[in-house]
């Protein structure tokens, strides 16, 4: 266990599928180099397939008793997509449209399509997926050559590409298949947190470019952050299946809103909805409907006396109020380490439980308004 | 105690050493350059061949789910091997059959290039406490080159050149220029995964990418099996192998049964006899030893002393995460090495599954970085019964397919 853990809790009732969150990982880190099949960051119709496919069905975790359960690689056609790229060159001498490659599958292959008939009783919810950069790592306790580490001053799981060995016993060790092999470089690569952004006050790319504000940013121990309350103060963000023992950092506030069923003339079920509980349950585990009913109470408080934390939290006015970065604690890191500490290159998410709220005035003459609270 | 287990082991060394035993491989004595020998090298022509056999590594268990199925009911392989030095190098030529040519190639996630690897000793004066044949051990290390069947891969900082990262629609060049970019992306690639490694434990492996470690290995595919070559100098800043004979290790990697790292077969030490030169007697004798002992008497003290209730004793045993499997180890290691683990556990202590992997079941502990195996101590064992252990854990290997 690192010393502080950065974590991410992801509001599902907010999340549109956009997947503005994935090209902004895309564009940041994945689209060359071996990377071009990679999604760190993927958003998923649920019930679905996933990316990869089935990627729930793929084992790796632990079971009960603590022990790494062996896993299944996925396949690079079957599973991923190869992504394909289409002409456009070609289009001006007279060529027809083609793809480089036959498209046979790809990450949203059934998007949208979720399960029920339509329009009686159809579903489904977008879940966006990151790396858990969790607490007890399946593809850290995978790997023999001791490659990957969890970082100990804010829990960021890492592959040492150096010590790396194209092995890929951790793709089959991680139950969320969030890490990847790289066949250009032979070795394994993963999402990073966007730890150079967060060390210099930036927000990870998914969370900063999330135009449904779903994302919240912050360290678990810092009581004043908006993870600490969601996850530990009113207990309604719950790691995703929680079953396979890894124990994630990412939190999901699982969808509450669902519409009613229809009956065969088209008239609505009332008291029905249409998301069974029984999908959130195996998600997110019991805890969900704890969770569900502190959400309902809270919105049903709102509305009686216009007031609620929780309401506010998740509203998010600004989008400042999602994240509380720590820069002043990156810099004693840096300095502990004998690093000279970079100046963060934006100041309006900076307000960690270590962080000087002057801290604005040293580096930018004070003039942002959002630096600390 | 410790006296009379030491006792024990100069005594057997000392019988064995009685008879005159022939190195496993004989170096052969040439004036040629090797420097760039490969496998059509007319050097070979003059060379011993010898026959050694892998055997499948069974000590721990990977997590692969579908390597697991394809490697379950591995077989041990014979392989032909030979030696050729001409003082400042040596070179080493295996031959193994493997009927599918396998190659790691870009743009798959799935799979595994065929490949093998020879493993040198940093220290051999003391042919008993040779480091741990997985790939040394603490205060024991080994350097290892390996080359495997890669077609094309980069450096992750492509050497530094960021722009070359790029994928080529990014570029903002068409053309002749793109077919520029293009070309020279390919040329920034490397065709050949040879690698160099030094390392005390099989988690401590490390490349040793400084260049201080110069070696030469080819590898070709003919007639259902691999030829591959090896050339290194006889002394370097990690081993020196001036000497009358040397402890060398051989593995080799099948990619059709999606073998990597541990999904592979490899030898125990074996002895190579550098013909010309002094001495070296008492590491032929230590690699060779097949201790007289009473096998069928040793299974029953094995099973007396409840070595089941940690190891993996035979192959057809339930797999027991508590210490390593048992089952090949009289394919891969020396007498010496079992004798030295009975009665000293921690002389050398198997780095296991990451402690992580498997929080309940302790190989070891830990302090200050100095690992101390959970092992009980078997010195206490009388002389007969230590060699009928021996002499059945010797027997504990899989058979030649």
């Amino acid at each position: 266990m690192s010393k502080r853990q950065l974590a991410m809790v992801m509001d599902l009732n907010k999340c549109i599928g956009c997947q503005t969150c994935t090209v902004a990982c895309k564009t940041q880190w994945t689209n060359r180099n071996g990377r071009e099949y990679m999604y760190w960051n993927n958003v998923e119709t649920y019930p679905g397939t996933g990316y990869p496919k089935n990627w729930m069905e793929l084992g790796g975790g632990f079971d009960a008793a603590g022990d790494l359960q062996p896993g299944v690689i996925p396949n690079l056609e079957a599973d991923y997509g190869v992504p394909w790229d289409y002409n456009y060159d070609e289009l001006q001498h007279g060529a027809s449209f083609e793809p480089n490659v036959e498209p046979t599958w790809g990450p949203n292959w059934d998007e949208d399509e979720g399960a029920g008939v339509f329009p009686q009783d159809n579903y489904f919810f977008y879940l966006p997926r990151i790396c858990n950069h969790c607490t007890n790592p399946g593809c850290l306790s995978a790997c023999p050559r001791d490659a990957i580490f969890k970082r100990e001053e804010d829990g960021v799981v890492l592959v040492d590409l150096d010590r790396c060995q194209g092995y890929r016993y951790c793709i089959a060790g991680c139950p969320y298949k969030k890490i990847y092999f790289n066949p250009k470089i032979s070795k394994s690569e993963k999402c990073i947190l966007c730890f150079p952004r967060v060390e210099q006050g930036l927000p990870p790319a998914c969370a900063q470019q999330c135009v449904g504000r779903i994302r919240f940013v912050g360290f678990l121990d810092d009581e004043e952050s908006q993870v600490h309350k969601l996850v530990h103060k009113y207990k309604v963000a719950l790691g995703l299946r929680n079953d396979y023992g890894t124990q994630p950092n990412v939190y999901y506030i699982p969808p509450t809103e669902s519409p009613a069923k229809f009956d065969a003339e088209g008239k609505i079920i009332e008291g029905s909805t249409r998301l069974p509980i029984e999908e959130l349950e195996k998600l997110f585990g019991q805890e969900v409907h704890g969770a569900i009913k502190t959400l309902k109470d809270e919105m049903a408080k709102r509305k009686e006396t216009g007031e609620s934390e929780l309401m506010d939290l998740l509203i998010a006015y600004q989008h400042s109020d999602m994240f509380r970065l720590d820069n002043n604690y990156y810099q004693e890191v840096a300095k502990a380490k004998g690093q000279t500490p970079l100046a963060p290159v934006d100041t309006r998410y900076i307000a960690g439980k270590h962080t000087d709220t002057a801290h604005a005035m040293k580096f930018f003459g004070g003039v942002t308004s959002h630096g600390g609270h | 105690m410790k006296k009379l287990a030491n006792t024990i082991i100069a005594t057997s060394i000392a019988a064995a050493s009685l008879m005159a035993a022939d190195a496993a491989i004989t170096a052969v004595k040439v004036d040629a350059d090797l420097s760039n020998v490969s496998y059509g090298s007319k050097v070979w022509e003059s060379a011993k061949f010898s026959e050694i056999t892998l055997y499948p590594q069974t000590t721990i268990k990977m997590n692969d789910l579908k390597a697991n199925e394809l490697n379950a009911a591995n077989k041990a392989k014979k392989a032909q091997v030979a030696a050729v030095y001409n003082g400042n190098e040596i070179a080493f030529m295996l031959k193994w059959p493997d009927s599918t040519m396998n190659i790691q190639k870009g743009q798959s996630t799935t799979t595994y290039g065929d490949g093998f690897a020879v493993q040198f000793a940093s220290d051999a004066s003391k042919p008993a406490e040779l480091p741990y044949i997985g790939m040394g051990s603490e205060g024991r290390p080994v350097v290892v080159h390996i080359q495997k069947a890669v077609k094309g891969f980069y450096e992750p900082n492509g050497n530094g050149n960021v722009y070359y990262q790029l994928n080529r629609n990014q570029t903002e060049v068409f053309n002749d220029e793109l077919a520029a970019f293009d070309k020279k992306v390919k040329n920034i690639g490397s065709n050949d995964y040879e690698r160099s490694f030094v390392s005390e434990g099989f988690r401590s492996m490390t490349e040793i990418k400084d260049g201080s470690n110069a070696s030469y290995a080819r590898l070709g595919y003919k007639d259902n099996g691999w030829r591959g070559t090896l050339t290194r100098p006889m002394k370097d800043s990690y081993v020196d192998l001036h000497a009358g004979a040397i402890p060398v290790a051989f593995a080799v990697w099948d990619g059709a049964k999606m073998g990597r790292d541990g999904l592979k077969n490899l030898t125990s030490w074996v002895s190579v006899k550098l013909e010309g030169e002094e001495g070296g007697d008492e590491l032929i004798a230590v690699t060779g030893e097949q201790v007289a002992g009473d096998a069928a008497a040793g299974k029953e003290a094995v099973a007396m002393n409840g070595c089941a209730g940690c190891h993996q004793i035979e192959a057809a045993d339930a797999a027991n995460l508590m210490a390593p499997s048992l089952s090949n180890i009289g394919g891969y290691t020396t007498a010496a090495y079992l004798k030295e683990s009975l009665v000293n556990p921690s002389a050398v202590v198997v780095p296991g599954y990451n402690r992580n992997a498997h929080s309940n079941y302790m190989w070891y502990t830990e302090d200050n970085g100095k690992r101390t195996s959970t092992m009980t101590d078997y010195s206490w064992l009388d002389e007969t019964t230590m060699n009928n252990v021996i002499a059945y854990l010797q027997t504990l290997k899989a058979e030649v397919e």
